[in-house]
């Protein structure tokens, strides 16, 4: 079957990392940049997880994910340095169009926290199995009940696409126009998607029921079929962790 | 005491007029096969449901009299309590698996893992319930890239490893094509064989006639017989009910071939018999 | 909708957890047919606001949530955050339908604009975070630049940015999902209302 997560399953010693750990990397690498208000310390946080994505072997994914967000910040890029009214000290100018320093600076800032956030929270997803996130998360407290959604949400999505694959195939083979004017691409594209969508609705009948017969209710103490993940380094990392956090806010603060 | 015990069960649906079951009594022991039949909209599915828990637990609904498990009071219990005393198969194979589990062993687990099954009496009865279905070579293998046959044999898996006292199959192999059809009948026979108490709805009549101990034949919410499948469908008049006989008792009927006591044989085997004596008295 | 099933039942029953995986898969046929027709809209929405209509404002709000940790989980890590927008979503179309905003054209178009103010109200602060106040949506960013130009305050041009893309979406969105919410069968839809209890007979 078809996999949607953007996980890579590969051995480094980014993926031993436990989820718990790298949610505290998360933070902290978002926090620091932000409390240090420095473009440099941004640059370094954006630079150690491009290291990592390296080290995890995940360098190649993280280009299409990069790319999705290419637009808006060139965007950001010319709206912020062009259109900003208050900036005086012209940088270059395109035409008619005058970019702004100051509006220059200011994109640069926006531009560094968000690639900041992207790669940091990139590295977590791309080397994370989703299903070890919820059962970590279930370990501390989600409820099973929304840990079996998110589960199965992996699973129902690529079965929902294939299904519909099947049935887009079968109306092409009958001669179905795809191409022409969108009201007719629109029209020719409902009889796909509309029984999918019904069987999908009238089916969580029956997948309830099923889950019921399963004790989806229960509310005994859950065990688990899987031994728990141990990080061995988990306490020396996190604790480096915070104590970058604790410097670059002392940092700060004097 | 009965394993399951009926008194006077009476189901109407949220948002409808007609009671779905009207007025059902009967009782069924431990260790027995019962086949329900019946038309469409004859009952069969609500009482299934009824007798999980899921009418009135999951439907709601209007609900009078009242069925009893093992003596556990049904409509008293929580649905995830009665889980462990009655399980229940559906038609679908795709829907009843939790489409969260990547592995057959694993989908095997969910249910245990909610009730807080310790690991190694979890491991242990994933074992017996994968030789049991014959689905062993299976337990690697994402379940959803099963066949229907192979798909609904780790549903009763899933639902056996729960060690229910009372399987409910609701039209197991309605949705299945004649082999995985063959391998459902084989694992419901060797779970019978091994003493399971099994309430099986069914169309495929047949299958009924051969495998039921007892027949319980139903129209319009009422019990129009329960039965040994040679006095069910040795009855007059079931065609009014919308039920046809199986083939071989159609057979016999309409050539007068009827036992000393004068009922109609139901399965091949029984058929032969009769026609051999039949044969030889003339 | 009736009137008196209970607006903020917490407890979700299963059917209404299972309704969940396909509201989000909804939103993700929807997502993916704009994307094939290269429509002008997004069209990832319709799932939650389908579970919203449905099984009122916490089923919506938890359908939205997990539908942007999944989309964190699959296309876009540091998208997830959008949640909050989606969880609002989710909590308007909910409280909508309660308050009888179905049936006629006109209100469903009214339910969809409202639908994106509120998203869109979530969503400027999180465009300002990220992105200086805009969109990445061309004609939205035009709009947001424009406005900045005319000494328009940022947080004014952001907001329009956002709901000039948002409102046709939403339009639409609520549209399709009140089409499907009409053809379900009616002893389909009482599973999903957690606020149902059994009768007794005799």
């Amino acid at each position: 079957m078809q996999n949607i997560s953007l996980y890579v399953n590969k051995k480094s010693f980014v993926h031993d990392v436990d989820f718990l750990t790298k949610l505290i990397y998360i933070f902290v690498f978002i926090a620091i940049p932000i409390i240090s208000g420095s473009v440099i310390i941004g640059l370094l946080a954006i630079l150690i997880s491009l290291i990592l994505h390296t080290c995890a072997g995940v360098l190649k994914k993280l280009i299409p994910i990069v790319a999705l967000s290419l637009f808006v910040l060139l965007s950001v890029i010319i709206v912020q340095a062009a259109f900003i009214p208050g900036y005086h000290i012209v940088f270059f100018s395109l035409g008619p169009v005058h970019f702004y320093q100051e509006g220059l600076i200011h994109a640069s800032l926006i531009i560094v926290r968000f690639l900041d956030i992207l790669l940091v929270s990139s590295l977590t997803v791309l080397t994370t199995r989703p299903s070890d996130i919820v059962e970590t998360l279930q370990r501390k407290g989600l409820s099973h009940r929304m840990g079996y959604v998110i589960n199965s949400i992996f699973q129902i999505i690529p079965q929902m696409v294939s299904s519909m694959k099947t049935i887009s195939d079968a109306q092409r083979s009958r001669g179905m126009e795809t191409e022409g004017n969108l009201f007719v691409r629109v029209k020719a594209f409902l009889p796909l998607i509309g029984p999918v969508v019904i069987s999908s609705l009238v089916g969580t009948r029956e997948r309830a029921m099923a889950l019921e017969a399963r004790a989806f209710s229960a509310d005994a103490k859950r065990t688990y079929f899987h031994e728990e993940m141990k990080y061995r380094y988990k306490t020396p990392v996190r604790i480096i962790l915070l104590l970058l956090l604790v410097v670059s806010i002392i940092w700060r603060v004097l | 005491m009965s394993k399951v015990v009926v008194n006077n069960l009476k189901y109407r649906y949220p948002l409808t007029e007609n009671l779905a079951i009207n007025g059902l009594t009967f009782e069924i022991e431990q260790g027995e096969l019962i086949g329900i039949i019946g038309r469409n909209g004859a009952g069969k599915s609500t009482l299934c449901a009824a007798l999980t828990g899921l009418v009135p637990h999951f439907f709601k609904g209007a609900y009078g009299g009242s069925v009893h498990i093992d003596g556990i009071n049904v409509k008293e219990s929580k649905l995830s309590y009665i889980s462990r005393e009655v399980g229940i198969v559906f038609q679908n194979p795709f829907t009843q698996m939790t489409g969260a589990k990547e592995t057959v062993k694993e989908e095997l687990a969910f249910g245990l893992e909610n009730l807080g099954v310790p690991k190694l009496e979890m491991l242990r009865r994933i074992e017996d319930a994968l030789n049991l279905l014959e689905i062993d070579h299976l337990r690697d293998k994402n379940p959803l890239e099963l066949s229907g046959g192979q798909m609904q044999r780790v549903a009763i898996a899933s639902i056996l490893v729960m060690h229910p006292g009372l399987l409910v199959l609701d039209e197991p192999t309605s949705q299945l094509d004649p082999q995985g059809t063959a391998e459902v009948f084989r694992a419901i026979k060797k779970l019978s064989n091994q003493g399971m108490t099994i309430i099986m709805v069914e169309h495929k009549i047949e299958e009924i006639a051969e495998y039921a101990d007892r027949v319980m034949f139903l129209d319009n919410g009422k019990i129009v017989a329960f039965d040994t499948p040679t006095n069910v469908f040795s009855m007059n008049h079931l065609e009014e009910h919308g039920l046809r006989p199986p083939v071989f008792t159609r057979v016999c009927k309409g050539l007068g071939i009827r036992d000393l006591s004068g009922l109609y044989p139901v399965t091949l085997s029984e058929a032969v018999n009769e026609v051999q004596k039949f044969n030889e008295s003339d | 909708m009736k009137k008196n099933r209970s607006l903020w039942m917490v407890k979700l029953n299963t059917a209404s957890i299972a309704l969940i995986p396909a509201a989000v898969a909804i939103n993700y046929i929807g997502k993916l047919f704009a994307e094939t027709l290269k429509l002008p809209l997004w069209l990832d929405s319709i799932g939650t606001i389908f579970a919203g209509i449905l099984g009122g404002p916490i089923l919506g709000a938890l359908s939205g949530l997990i539908n942007n940790v999944i989309y964190g989980l699959t296309v876009s890590p540091a998208s997830a955050v959008y949640g909050i927008a989606s969880i609002a979503i989710g909590v308007a179309s909910g409280l909508l339908a309660y308050y009888g905003m179905v049936g006629k054209l006109w209100k469903v178009i009214i339910f969809g604009v409202i639908v994106a103010f509120v998203s869109s109200i979530v969503s400027v602060p999180l465009n300002y975070i990220y992105y200086g106040g805009q969109t990445g949506n061309v004609w939205g960013d035009a709009a947001f630049a424009f406005l900045n130009a005319h000494h328009v305050n940022i947080i004014l041009s952001s907001f329009i940015d956002n709901i000039s893309v948002d409102a046709p979406d939403k339009i639409v969105s609520s549209i399709v999902a009140f089409a499907v919410f009409s053809v379900l069968p009616k002893r389909l839809i009482t599973l999903f209302d957690n606020s149902q209890e059994t009768t007794t007979l005799d």
